[in-house]
């Protein structure tokens, strides 16, 4: 099996309710397309993302992980928990490699949620630069 | 060449004639199949006889008020009007089936009208469903019919007529025979479409304008029966060809 | 002596005004009769596929409100029903109504359907507009409330089928109509429109050529419980259309019928109907709308007009169709028209009639047993200032039968006559209302989980992509799933039954339903659970459709698949699921209002009518706002004597603490207990209260083009007013330039009421200096509703209406100290010098600069024009997302006088939905803290941004604890905590690693 071609990322999102979720609804309503590969996870804030999730995540084989909240700096429902996910995801982002995981397999977005089209957007991107990228090195019986 | 001899099948309700079967003197192309009341006489058997080449059938129950069941002649009498309704849809010449009611005390008009309905049938002649070559548009026809009979929908309405033109309906009121006749003739004319239309379905799919010339109905109609059909778990969309949907027919439970 | 007052309300209308009204009046305390004359609730909402501007599914966002009236304690429905007599007064009247007969016991029929199965007789499905059938014995659709069958007695032959086979034993035959007399207080009417009879314009051919079609039954060929299941068939022969026209304004500005005026909704929804078809079709569909003008006047209604054009290859042609007609060969149409200057005929399959709004049938009936005028179109008559009033104390009226409104526009004016209706009876709220009592909640903390999974088919919104069945049966597999099922709308009122029934049953402890977003839908899930005795936080969803079917509508094997992932991923979480308790928290029965211009005001009166104080708080010395500036009005009312007499009734007011020159400088609290600080004459002060509503205005927009600012003689339409007002206007030739500011490329959006302005000032130039020369060039007049009488006034004055468009706009220049302005005149086609005197410049009515401060402070959004935004376009016009925060008026959009004090009401019903509890019970999900873990580190104390955490000393050791009413359930502080001791509700450490370690499960791929 050619390993790129056949290759399909998978994709755990952390959504904030108030914005991100509300974003990747409005994709729905809007009927914009984007690949399949993203599940989605509804957190209240991105301030309730534990590293801890994220690193769950790559460890049950997740190619990439999307934590998504609300624009910088004042859209956070909560006032101020988009910030300390910036925080904790710029941190984990500089440890992932000593866990073998290229940072660049985690992403931190900002979306409203008027931006169906720009949470579509970062999925799809995700899913093309993570198929450069290959399979999580960390997956069981996965090609490093 | 040999003069046509009509298959006939004969159905006698047991209380109409004392005799047996064999002491009946009838011609030997008629089949006489005795039953317990005319009203039992399942109207698929009837379609279903003449699918298989059967050129006329009679019936044969008790005269209005006779009936040993007390109703079952009566209710006889509607299915065969509903039969006659389908055969003529189906374009068979609905007189190929008839009904007769006749006392045990009558016997000898038994044998008189059997030999009237040979004659009848011999100059109608051959039924186009027997021979070599039947009629295949109209074998679909009966069988259309086949399974239209057999819808709840027109059982229920034939089973219920009788009691309604006799005791008027739920609220009360009474129910006009002749407004009665017009509905009935309306809806077993849309159940043989639908029918029809269910049995062109199943072993292909296709397009409206098919079904139309198939029918023999405007593409509107078609469509609106179509979309009862779907309402009632007869048919699907199977897909789109261009700009044409093509719709399969569903196994019906 | 008068009589007492009832605390009781008629709402007569079913539809989302009636139901909207009747929400808002149960969940204030007081009981309404909602009576409609049909078998279901809904009205003609429930018969549209989608609405504009959001494409939202029309029964998905009703489908919950029509649930929750359907089942309010205080809402007692009457379908069937009409109103047939009236005594008594304001505060106290008794009405006669009559109920006819459905033939079928409500209490007895579960709405199982058999019925109808099993009916022999066929009828036409009026609901689908003529273009299906169903049965004698009936519902209307899928989704009615009250899901109770009907027999149609025309049709119905009497058989005695259906009784045979209903096992509820619920068919009465005998039943009987019935008359009862209701005592109430006041009166609602919402009885909506009648569609207009497309056969009235022959030319059209509808009637005569089948793939003529009207633009409520294209919603029904549109919609997936359609008569074709979503698939856009042409009535003829059931081919696809490849090419479709659109004909506006059928029915509507239209002299020959009497019917002048525009019915206000028809563009968007022939613009919506365009746009949804070429989704619902498979091939490549041509759309064309044939307009006058396109009325795109609402809140971002260009925006979606625009993309219609750019993004959905729509095409616009400006004319008026003379007439259709038909190839009788192919069933294809000849639409005649003229543009520019030329008659063309072009072939269609299909044409689709946009028709207009007429009265409601009964209209006149209903005036003559109420007591109430209706206006020269058959309307109701309302007045400018008092748009929900009329003319007969103590009834209301909202929705399409004031005017031709669209659905928001009709909310906003039912919550608005609730509130009126409300007033009268304040002193009685509480009195005729039962609470609602949930069953005792079962312990199951020590039972093992045991879920049952509902998975919804939404119609063919999922269904028709994800494999509904698969997934149920994948579903059946997963640990600790006892039972699952699939619906065609997990969301109607007869699933909630059956959901009730299988908690039952099953013994369920846990349930999931896998259908739309939790954001719209779970709170309808979780009060069904509730009902069913289960703590409602033992409910979870799963959203396959808006994060799944809706996106991956091409792959639908990886699209089930990726429902099946987030099935499993959610029951993980399920599996979890701990029940959690509601805080109940006190209400301060005191509002804040920010903004004191008429909606702050008119808002302010309405909460302090309902008994409650008020806090008003306006940033100018005076209060009034924006009507300050207003002089004369279009439909004559002096403005002057309105403001003042309002200002006087405000100042007062007791209740009412008018703060002018102040400004609130600080939010903080939550719903029911907000405290805010006001800076008013140099003081701070801080006030308490249980809502807050924003009202905060609009301004002009100052213009930069057209040689505004560089030269006097160029004026705004607020300017020109000021000198006509003064006297100090004259003019032999005056040229008006209309969407300065505004639909623009940089400003798309309509302002809404320029086009309003521009011809009242051009009406009071006539009036005052009738030889004057008047041009008005615009883009597209937008006199919609009863404002086109004024347009057809000003063209009959002489005005001159000349189109220009963004490609060819007016040049205004300074020739040697002369004005000209240089515009193409599209019907001679050529270009036109004048040189005015003035040139009045329609100035867009644009956000307040400060809203963004104010949306900062209130952690409420702005839309990306800068206004604020409110909960959902189509049903929540005047609610905020954020418990207890609403808006009015311009802060929303553009709107005239008579909108904005109907949405001023519509806020202060919303907020005494709030006020007039002692107590609310709060959201669940709050943080708890397991004090042995805790190690009173103080991170949370620390973190938390709502002081929601305080350190306790219990037994020598120092830990956190939550103030429970204060947390907002964000989860930051448990996300910190090292030693894991504290944690938020419903979204636990345990329950997220739960949920992601299953997603991760199987490969997606095959």
């Amino acid at each position: 099996m050619s390993e790129k071609e056949g290759f399909e990322p998978r994709i755990i999102g952390f959504l904030c309710n108030w914005c991100a979720y509300a974003g990747a609804d409005l994709a729905g309503v809007s009927r914009i397309q984007y690949p399949t590969n993203i599940r989605i996870i509804r957190v209240m804030c991105s301030g309730r993302i534990d590293p801890a999730f994220i690193l769950e995540a790559f460890k049950d084989g997740a190619d990439g992980v999307l934590v998504a909240g609300c624009h910088l700096p004042s859209d956070c429902h909560y006032i101020s928990g988009n910030f300390k996910a910036l925080r904790r995801v710029t941190l984990l982002k500089r440890i992932l490699k000593a866990f073998g995981i290229k940072p660049e397999r985690l992403r931190l977005e900002w979306i409203s949620a008027s931006e169906g089209d720009k949470f579509a957007t970062v999925v799809k991107e995700m899913v093309g630069e993570i198929k450069k990228l290959g399979p999580n090195p960390l997956k069981v019986g996965g090609k490093s | 060449m040999q003069a046509f001899e009509p298959k006939i099948i004969a159905f006698a309700c047991k209380w109409c004639t004392s005799k047996e079967v064999e002491e009946l003197q009838v011609p030997s192309n008629v089949k006489i199949v005795k039953v317990r009341c005319s009203g039992r006489i399942d109207p698929t058997i009837i379609l279903e006889l003449f699918t298989r080449g059967s050129d006329g059938t009679i019936v044969f129950g008790c005269p209005l008020g006779e009936c040993h069941y007390e109703t079952g002649n009566l209710h006889a009498e509607k299915k065969i009007k509903m039969l006659k309704k389908l055969m003529s849809l189906s374009g068979l010449n609905s007189e190929r089936l008839r009904l007769e009611w006749i006392s045990p005390l009558e016997e000898a008009k038994f044998t008189e009208i059997i030999r009237d309905f040979v004659g009848q049938m011999k100059t109608l002649g051959c039924s186009p469903l027997a021979g070599e070559k039947p009629d295949v548009n109209m074998l679909i026809n009966l069988e259309a019919a086949k399974s239209a009979a057999e819808d709840f929908r027109l059982r229920v309405l034939v089973g219920r007529e009788k009691w309604l033109l006799d005791n008027g309906n739920v609220y009360g009121e009474p129910v006009n025979e002749g407004e009665f006749d017009a509905l009935l003739d309306e809806i077993v004319k849309a159940e043989f479409i639908r029918h029809k239309i269910h049995y062109l379905t199943r072993e292909k799919p296709r397009s409206l304008k098919e079904l139309a010339a198939f029918v023999g109905i405007k593409p509107a109609l078609v469509l609106r029966h179509i979309m009862n059909m779907r309402r009632k778990g007869m048919i699907a969309l199977d897909r789109i060809e261009g700009t044409t949907p093509l719709y399969k027919a569903l196994e019906v439970q | 002596m008068a009589e007492e007052k009832v605390g009781a309300v008629l709402v007569v209308g079913g539809g989302v005004a009636g139901i909207q009204a009747a929400l808002d009046l149960a969940d204030s305390g007081f009981k309404v009769y909602l009576i409609d004359q049909s078998p279901s609730i809904g009205g003609v909402m429930s018969k549209l596929d989608k609405t504009f501007p959001t494409n939202d599914c029309a029964m998905c966002i009703l489908a919950p409100k029509l649930v929750a009236t359907g089942r309010h304690p205080n809402i007692n429905l009457v379908t069937n029903g009409e109103v047939i007599g009236l005594n008594g007064e304001a505060g106290n009247f008794e009405v006669k109504i009559r109920k006819r007969s459905r033939y079928i016991n409500e209490e007895k029929c579960n709405g199982c359907g058999l019925c109808a199965q099993k009916c022999p007789v066929e009828a036409i499905d009026m609901f689908n507009e003529g273009l299906s059938d169903r049965s004698a014995i009936y519902i209307e659709y899928p989704q009615s409330v009250p899901l109770k069958f009907m027999i149609d007695r025309e049709k119905c032959i009497g058989c005695g089928t259906c009784q045979e086979i209903c096992k509820a034993e619920a068919i009465e035959y005998d039943q009987q109509d019935s008359e009862a007399t209701l005592k109430v207080g006041s009166i609602i009417l919402a009885p909506g429109f009648e569609p207009f009879d497309a056969r009235l314009k022959s030319e059209y051919g509808y009637g005569r050529f089948p793939n003529v079609v009207t633009s409520i039954e294209f919603e029904r060929i549109l919609s997936a419980s359609g008569p074709y299941g979503g698939l856009v068939l042409r009535p003829s022969d059931g081919e696809i259309p490849r090419k479709i026209a659109f004909i506006q304004c059928v029915g509507s500005r239209d002299a020959q019928l009497g019917n002048n005026y525009c019915s206000a909704a028809c563009c968007m929804y022939g613009i919506k109907e365009a746009v949804i078809a070429k989704e619902h079709v498979p091939t490549k569909l041509d759309c064309t709308i044939f307009y006058m003008d396109i009325r795109a006047y609402g809140k971002e209604f260009d925006d979606y007009y625009n993309r219609a054009k750019e993004e959905h290859d729509i095409r616009f042609v400006r004319s008026r169709v003379a007439s259709v007609t038909e190839d009788p060969s192919t069933g294809n149409l000849h639409v005649y028209y003229v543009e520019d200057g030329e008659p063309k005929t072009e072939e269609f399959n299909m044409v689709v009639l946009s028709i207009g709004m007429q009265p409601p049938k009964n209209a006149e009936k209903l005036a003559e047993v109420l007591g109430i005028k209706l206006n020269g179109y058959k309307f109701c008559q309302t007045e400018l200032f008092s748009p929900v009033e009329t003319s007969k104390p103590g009834i209301f009226v909202c929705g399409a039968f004031v005017a031709p409104k669209d659905i928001p526009e009709s909310v906003a004016q039912a919550s608005g006559a609730a509130a009126r209706a409300m007033s009268l009876i304040a002193s009685e709220r509480g009195k005729e209302i039962v609470k609602k009592e949930y069953p005792p909640e079962r312990d199951v903390t020590l039972e093992e989980p045991r879920i049952g999974v509902f998975v919804c088919h939404c119609g063919i919104n999922i269904g028709g992509i994800v494999n509904v069945p698969e997934v149920v049966e994948y579903a059946k597999k997963l640990p600790n799933v006892v039972y699952a099922e699939a619906n065609l709308y997990t969301c109607s009122q007869d699933t909630q039954e059956i959901i009730r029934e299988k908690i039952k049953e099953y013994n369920l402890n846990r349930v999931v339903v896998a259908s739309c977003t939790p954001r719209t839908h779970e709170p309808l899930f979780r009060e069904t659970v509730r009902e069913a005795g289960l703590n409602p936080y033992l409910f979870e969803m799963a959203n396959i459709r808006d994060q799944c079917s809706w996106v991956h509508m091409h792959e639908p094997e990886k699209a089930t698949e990726k429902a099946k992932d987030l099935v499993r991923s959610v029951l993980a979480k399920a599996r979890l699921l701990k029940p959690l308790k509601k805080p109940i928290i006190d209400v301060t029965p005191v509002g804040l209002i920010i903004g004191g211009g008429v909606s702050g005001m008119t808002a302010a009166l309405e909460l302090a009518r309902q008994g409650f104080e008020v806090h008003l708080v306006e940033r100018e010395k005076e209060p009034g706002g924006h009507l300050r500036k207003i002089h004369y009005l279009l439909e004559g009312e002096d403005p002057k004597e309105r403001l003042n007499r309002l200002v006087k009734e405000v100042m007062e007011n007791g209740k009412i603490h008018v703060y002018l020159g102040a400004e609130v400088t600080e939010v903080s609290g939550f719903v029911g207990n907000f405290k805010s600080k006001i800076i008013h004459n140099g003081e701070e002060k801080e006030v308490e209260h249980g809502i807050v509503i924003v009202a905060t205005g609009a301004v002009e927009y100052k213009p930069t083009e057209y040689l505004y600012g560089k030269d006097p003689r160029v004026i705004t339409q607020r300017e020109l007013e000021e000198k006509i007002t003064r006297g100090e206007f004259k003019a032999k030739n005056v040229v008006m330039i209309q969407c300065v500011g505004a639909r623009t490329e940089e400003k798309p959006n309509c302002a809404r009421i320029c086009c309003g302005q521009a011809i009242k000032n051009a009406l009071k130039i006539k009036e005052v200096s009738p030889e004057t020369d008047v041009y008005i060039l615009y883009k597209d007049v937008r006199s919609y509703g009863f404002k086109e009488d004024y347009y057809r006034k000003a063209a009959e004055k002489g005005v001159l209406f000349i189109n220009y468009d963004n490609g060819r706009k007016p040049k205004v220049t300074n020739e040697n100290g002369k004005l000209k302005v240089t515009f193409w005149e599209p019907t001679i086609k050529e270009e036109i010098e004048i040189k005015p005197d003035a040139v009045v410049l329609s100035a867009a009515t644009v956000p307040n600069p400060d809203n963004k401060r104010v949306a900062e402070m209130l952690k409420v959004p702005l839309t990306k024009d800068g206004f604020f935004l409110e909960a959902h376009m189509k049903l929540r016009p005047v609610d905020f997302a954020t418990d207890g925060i609403f808006l009015c008026g311009m802060a929303h959009s553009p709107k005239f006088i008579d909108e904005s004090i109907a949405q001023a009401c519509a806020a202060a019903s919303r907020a005494t939905t709030i006020l007039s509890k002692k107590t609310l019970e709060m959201e669940g999900i709050v943080a708890s803290v397991d004090e042995d873990l805790c190690s009173g580190c103080r991170i949370c104390e620390y973190l938390c941004p709502y002081g929601a955490i305080e350190m306790k000393e219990k037994n020598g050791k120092i830990t956190a604890h939550v103030i429970e009413a204060l947390c907002k359930g964000c989860g930051v502080c448990g996300t910190a905590c090292p030693t894991k001791a504290i944690t938020l509700g419903h979204f636990t450490t345990e329950e997220i690693m739960a949920q992601v370690k299953a997603a991760l499960m199987e490969e997606i791929t095959a």
